[in-house]
């Protein structure tokens, strides 16, 4: 059982298919936020978390920021920096769920923009799929064979491993 | 760990990322400005996009005007939201004008308000821009008196002023 879960979890064809299926989550998630951003920031806003001056500038960055992450793990462009930034986003994206679910907020502004946009997921819907996208996220940051189909490989977060291997190689 | 190289790789990530998102949303049709306006004490919160509809300069911002107004019946209110909402409950012979119906209704609107009626505009409240945006699809109509009730709805019901709804 053991040696079953370490060969899945270093086969690199299952990374190479978890790289995807996240780059590609990410990349479908940038894009309605990417061609709406004033519709993006309206829901910044309503987590009732973030300063004033700072939700624009998230709005208009944080898009993009999922966009590369995703197009960077699809073409495997440093992909142990690329899991971070992803996990990084969404360990913000738990925290502000979390605190909402325990504050009992659910942001209804009752407009147009909103109904229309299809914005139907519940919280804990949000929170469960986040957290296994982050799952998702760890096996790329941690996995220290070398990946396939890599335009830029960059080994595991504890050692360049890959670089090694293709030297050794 | 190789804390060097990753950090390398991530300032040149986050670099593109952020340069890329300023200069999109810098020639963008959608772009918003740096800042926002947040403070719903301030008013109806928006974006400041490039195709901003919010005019502050529109609103009503104390919910007793909007009553003298009412009272007076110097104009005529008008309910942006969905009518759905409308039917559950809504100022007292308010006109539903749901945004997205606008050129169904529009023309009956037209026949029954001449261009010089007074017209205020509400929808959920501060959150809601609805209400500015009918406010200046009805300025595009030819109306050209339009106020904009920014409490809306639930201040309104909140405050129990005059009320009615659709029987079913």
């Amino acid at each position: 059982m053991y040696s079953t879960v370490q060969k899945t979890i270093k086969n690199s064809w299952i990374e190479l298919a978890v790289r995807w299926f996240l780059g590609i989550t990410f990349i479908y998630g940038s894009y309605y936020k990417i061609i709406e951003p004033a519709h993006f920031a309206k829901i910044i806003y309503g987590y009732y978390l973030f300063p004033d001056f700072s939700i624009n500038l998230i709005a208009i960055v944080l898009p993009f920021l999922e966009f590369f992450a995703g197009l960077a793990l699809i073409l495997g462009i440093y992909p142990r920096s690329t899991a971070l930034i992803i996990l990084g986003m969404l360990f913000v994206f738990i925290i502000a769920i979390s605190i909402n679910l325990s504050r009992g907020i659910e942001f209804d502004c009752g407009c147009f923009s909103f109904s229309e946009a299809g914005y139907t997921y519940s919280v804990w819907q949000l929170l469960i799929r986040d957290i296994f996208y982050f799952v998702l996220g760890l096996h790329i940051l941690f996995f220290d064979q070398l990946r396939r189909w890599c335009l830029m490989q960059s080994g595991s977060i504890l050692k360049n491993t890959s670089r090694q291997k293709q030297t050794t190689a | 760990m190789p804390i060097k190289d990753i950090a390398k790789e991530l300032a040149l990530l986050l670099l593109l990322a952020v340069i890329t998102a300023f200069v999109v949303n810098f020639y963008s049709s959608k772009g918003i400005a740096l800042t926002g306006d947040w403070d719903t004490a301030q008013g109806v919160i928006t974006a400041k996009a490039k195709d901003n509809v919010v005019n502050h300069g529109l609103e009503i911002q104390d919910i007793r005007i909007a009553k003298e107004i009412y009272d007076g019946k110097e104009a005529i209110f008008v309910d942006a939201r969905a009518y759905e909402d409308y039917k559950d409950g809504h100022i007292k012979r308010a006109v539903s004008m749901p945004i997205n119906q606008l050129e169904e209704r529009i023309v009956k609107f037209i026949a029954n308000y001449p261009a010089d009626t007074y017209i205020i505009t509400y929808c959920s409240g501060r959150e809601c821009d609805d209400s500015h945006e009918l406010a200046q699809l009805l300025f595009e109509e030819g109306y050209t008196t339009i106020s904009v009730f920014i409490d809306g709805y639930p201040a309104w019901e909140g405050k129990g002023y005059p009320i009615e709804s659709v029987k079913h």
